[in-house]
């Protein structure tokens, strides 16, 4: 344990910094597809053990896009649609049908669509890696000296849009009509049911926001990271982690986990390099010994 | 009840059984049949995620070779048979595969195309069966060294962490002195191959150069996907240079991002597994000015033998080789000569015809452009190391200085020594 | 009461005696390596897959971490074996069944530790502790380099010295000696299955507060269960590293505890053997699949929707359906 490179780094400004700010986008990724997770499991009460090939495919289709059109921006929304479709299509035709089924039943079919999907990448846009998407042209900029750390403007710019998304994904769970009644349909669908209001519709439609999150997150990380078949599986675990930690159905718990899972990354790298997902771990277990429900997780 | 139902059991178990030997039986019986003719090889390997192009590139090299010898009439009239499978980097299917294809498909002879890790599950398989194996990509040098890891009927044909670390560290010695390289930083995948190779290079190094000091080591996952943490890292120590063994994703990757906050401005490189095509087309802006070791580059040899190697190979498979097609070239050529020699697929034979081999090679930089099998512990040497900077375009490297053997082989032995392998 | 328990003892050791026999029998039917190392592949698979149903399918508990037992009695044995231990005590012949023994004991005391952790939470958490528990040993595994080789596994093989004229070396001997272990243990785990625990395993199952109401306690016959599945799953694993002479971490990772669930899956939780047949269908997919594609992944999992879509009220009627929440 580098207990001294972990205190020295918190005592310099700069090292403190560029930790934090790596920590930040490395817990603001993770938070898109953590978020759509917890989503999922608290209104749903499914555990979408395949979330990680939602994230996957984002990466998939903003890559297709980008070959197609060029355009950063543009790929990355088409890459985050073309999974909410996706997302679409697997709860109508697979997830629906598991609904009543015990955990294990669901599980295997979302690790049957894992193990299907894995391959199928790799069918369609072959057995290797393709590059990353890039960084769009005005971000391919000299990185900032902030306190003499050193921060690429690209980075702020993601933790910046993720916060966005995650201050939008708050007004619409708390301020919308939409909101509301996906709060109603987590706590008593019947009830809704027999006020007329079409339940069948909220599911599957939490589902696709969902599922457009985690391909968000898959298609932002297509700038940087090199894309390739099983790229969702580590994604899908840190994904639960956060979702323990935080509670699972509760998104603010899910943002606090992603900063603490985020943070613990990039500390962790300092102090324990070899460990660090072990940390991880330990960390939920903790929870889950002493606080199962999460830290904003509600009591059931 | 209870004993109708027992009873059904041990039926239905028996049934189970008989049911699973008649069906491969079954499967099994016509493959027995085409046996006879042909000599069948085994080719545990991967083919697919992020260094699938190991095994792509690597049964290339293999079929490019195999495919002119038994156009040319094989062995006899007996072709080669090539039975590939993909183990996905796993050491424990890597043993499962190599063990059916040492069991159920009957394979002579195994070629082992896996990476460093499932070759050591490998080669327990091949040591209890007594198949001759020809490892042919793993670099960890205790596969060979460790004289309680090799075996009689193991042979490696493919450059070893050792030499290229002597071959790495004298090229960086030169560079220490002219530049003034004092600090200096390693980024290693953190599994066996990236431990043996960063500590063999500082190592000898400090051998050369005893004055640097190492302000800092990063150790990201195989295959990890981001490397913000690692390369914070980089920009809080302020190293002179940095030493990576990473390679194929992952390097492409950490070259990417760490571009992104201008490392390579402030550290020169040693990147020693950047110089293969794929690895370097594959980045998005390749800097010029980082240093690599010449993995499989057309334009070092500079002989007429290595461009036609490119050029043979490209034409056929639409990319350049890579150092792993190479390496499993050479194997090739080395077996078939083996087989031709002892007329004979006997382990045992071929093994005494293997040790201390040599063949002429577009990659051997020995007498007569040779390389050759050493004959004490079953490990290829003399064939091409060298170092130079990148550009980025065609030809892709410039200034390649060539490895000298002798000291390689000095310095190792001091090595071995020192690990009590001698 | 007390006669038929004896009866189906007696009945159940003969039945056990004769699977054996016949076993031995196929090998010489059946004179190929190849199909002999399947019923060998297929006898510790089935092992470990019948262990992890102690839990899934007589307690009702589903365990996502049960490799981490498997892993435990693979690494024990391997290091044990590579240990200078043996040379300096000089056990010589003694060293596997004391190897296999310690085999079943550690990962027996690492599924008691564990056990009486998770025991405590319900369901969906109980399930995702021992899952992280068994990422927190894999981890382990990977970090302390020194020990266990790190990713590599342990390497360099281990020996096989001779025992009461058993030579796992050669390949009868350990075709001959695996089977018997692992009938043994199905034996055993027969007749704890049968017994009044066993059918205490299965009222928690079925009836979750009743039991606690007549003074039962339902606390410690989770956590027995526990302690045998796991030790069980060391068993297994520690064959398996005999069979491999290595242990590898992939055995420790998450995707490992998945296997026996997709041969229970496959093979039925209701009947005994069920996850042995599991085993077998498990084992003949993957050798065929995977010898003839490369998309091994594509079939599994079309064969698994199958099962889960189109078989899912067949296998599962009669399991507790408790809801997709607690």
């Amino acid at each position: 344990m580098e207990v001294l490179a972990l205190l020295d780094c918190l005592s310099a400004p700069a090292c403190l910094l560029s930790q934090a700010v790596g920590g930040l986008k490395i817990g603001m990724l993770l938070f898109l597809v953590a978020s759509g997770l917890t989503l999922i499991f608290g209104v749903l009460g499914i555990i979408n053990f395949a979330h990680g090939i939602l994230y996957m495919l984002g990466a998939y289709f903003a890559w297709q896009a980008m070959e197609l059109t060029g355009h950063f921006g543009l790929s990355v929304l088409i890459g985050a649609i073309g999974v909410g479709i996706f997302g679409l299509a697997f709860e109508r035709g697979l997830i629906k049908r598991v609904y009543e089924s015990n955990l294990l039943i669901q599980i295997l079919l979302c690790y049957a669509v894992i193990l299907i999907v894995d391959d199928l990448v790799m069918i369609i846009w072959g057995d290797e890696f393709l590059s990353s998407i890039g960084v769009p042209e005005i971000f391919q900029v000299p990185p900032l000296f902030i306190f003499d750390a050193v921060i690429p403007p690209f980075h702020l710019a993601i933790i910046f849009t993720s916060l966005l998304i995650a201050i939008l994904l708050w007004m619409l769970m708390t301020r919308s009509r939409f909101g509301s009644l996906v709060r109603a349909a987590a706590i008593n669908p019947k009830m809704l049911e027999a006020l007329g209001i079409n339940t069948n519709f909220i599911r599957y439609s939490v589902f696709v926001l969902g599922s457009f999150l985690a391909g968000l997150g898959g298609a932002l990380a297509a700038s940087e990271r090199s894309i390739v078949s099983q790229m969702g599986n580590s994604i899908l675990i840190e994904s639960f982690i956060i979702t323990v930690i935080g509670g699972m159905g509760s998104i603010g718990g899910a943002f606090l986990a992603s900063l603490i899972i985020g943070m613990a990354r990039s500390f962790g790298a300092v102090a324990m390099p070899l460990f660090t997902d072990g940390l991880m771990f330990l960390i939920m277990v903790l929870v889950l010994i002493l606080r199962p429900r999460g830290i904003m997780g509600e009591k059931k | 009840m209870k004993n109708k139902k027992s009873y059904r059991t041990l039926r239905r178990k028996l049934m189970k059984y008989g049911f699973a030997g008649t069906a491969y039986a079954s499967i099994g019986f016509p493959t027995l049949l085409k046996a006879e003719s042909n000599i069948k090889i085994g080719i545990p390997t991967l083919l697919s995620g992020r260094v699938a192009q190991l095994g792509i590139s690597a049964t290339n090299g293999i079929k490019l070779i195999i495919d002119k010898f038994n156009e040319a009439g094989g062995f006899n009239g007996r072709k080669i048979e090539l039975i590939i499978r993909d183990s996905r980097a796993k050491p424990d299917e890597a043993a499962r595969m190599t063990r059916n294809l040492i069991n159920s498909n009957k394979v002579d002879i195994i070629l082992n195309c896996e990476a460093s890790s499932a070759s050591f599950a490998v080669q327990e398989v091949i040591r209890e069966s007594g198949t001759l194996c020809l490892h042919c990509i793993s670099e960890t040098s205790s596969l060979t060294a460790d004289p309680s890891i090799r075996t009689w009927n193991a042979f490696r044909f493919a450059r070893q962490g050792i030499h290229d670390a002597v071959g790495s560290a004298s090229y960086a010695a030169n560079l220490v002195k002219e530049k003034g390289l004092k600090k200096w930083m390693s980024i290693g995948p953190d599994y066996a191959y990236g431990r043996d190779s960063t500590a063999t290079f500082f190592e000898i190094l400090k051998k050369f150069s005893p004055n640097i000091e190492i302000v800092g080591q990063g150790w990201p996952k195989l295959f990890q996907p981001d490397y913000t943490e690692v390369i914070t890292q980089i920009v809080r120590e302020k190293p002179d240079a940095i030493y990576s063994c990473l390679w194929g994703g992952d390097l492409v990757s950490f070259v990417d991002q760490a571009a992104l906050y201008g490392t390579f401005k402030n550290s020169e490189l040693f990147a020693i597994n950047l110089a293969d095509y794929t690895t370097m087309s594959a980045i998005k802006n390749l800097p010029e000015g980082l240093h690599s070791a010449t993995r499989y580059i057309a334009a070092y040899p500079d002989r007429q033998e290595n461009r036609d190697f490119d050029s043979a190979y490209t034409s056929r498979f639409g990319d350049h080789p890579t150092n792993w097609s190479w390496e499993t070239a050479v194997a090739t050529d080395f077996l078939i000569s083996a087989i031709q020699e002892t007329k004979s697929l006997n382990p045992k034979k071929i093994s005494e015809s293997l040790k201390g081999k040599s063949r002429q090679s577009f990659i051997g930089v020995g007498e007569e452009n040779t390389v050759t099998m050493r004959s004490r512990d079953q490990t290829l040497v003399n064939y091409a190391i060298g170092w130079g900077s990148t550009l980025p375009k065609e030809p892709y490297m410039k200034d390649v200085k060539a490895a000298d053997w002798e000291s390689i082989q000095e310095l190792e032995k001091e090595w071995l020594t020192s690990k009590g392998w001698i | 009461m007390n006669v038929s328990i004896k009866d189906s003892f007696k009945k159940d050791a003969i039945y056990s005696v004769v699977s054996w026999i016949a076993l031995l029998s196929l090998y010489f039917i059946f004179n190929d390596h190849g199909i002999q190392d399947i019923i060998t592949k297929v006898a510790i698979l089935g092992l470990f897959a019948m262990s992890l149903n102690i839990l899934i399918g007589y307690l009702g508990l589903i365990a996502f971490g049960h490799a981490t037992f498997f892993a435990a009695g693979a690494y024990t044995l391997g290091l044990f074996l590579q240990s200078d231990f043996i040379i300096e005590y000089n056990i010589g012949s003694w060293s596997i069944p004391i190897a296999l023994s310690l085999s079943v004991l550690l990962p027996g005391i690492l599924a008691t530790i564990v056990g009486v952790i998770c025991i405590r939470l319900r369901e969906i958490y109980f399930s995702f502790l021992t899952l992280a528990f068994q990422m927190i040993f894999y981890s382990l595994i990977l970090a302390l380099v020194g020990i266990t080789g790190g990713d590599q596994g342990l390497m360099g093989g281990f020996p096989k010295p001779p025992f009461l004229g058993i030579n796992l070396g050669i390949h009868f001997h350990f075709y001959a000696f695996t089977t018997f272990i692992v009938i043994l243990a199905v034996f055993l785990m027969r007749q704890i299955i049968e017994s009044p625990f066993g059918y205490g395993l299965r009222m928690i199952r079925d009836n979750h507060e009743r039991p606690a109401a007549l003074g039962f306690n339902i606390r410690s016959h989770q956590l027995l269960a526990f302690i045998i599945a796991g030790s069980l799953a060391g068993l297994a694993g520690s064959l398996q590293a005999l069979l491999d002479v290595g242990a590898y971490p992939e055995w420790a990772f998450w995707s490992k505890s998945a296997e026996p669930l997709f041969m229970i899956l496959l093979g039925g939780m209701q009947t005994f053997l069920g996850p042995l047949l599991g085993a077998l269908i498990f084992e003949l997919l993957n050798d065929f699949v995977s010898a003839n594609t490369r998309y091994y992944g594509l079939i599994l999992g079309l064969v698994i929707l199958i099962f889960v879509l189109g078989f899912k009220k067949g296998l599962l009627d009669w399991i507790v359906i408790r809801g997709r929440k607690n």
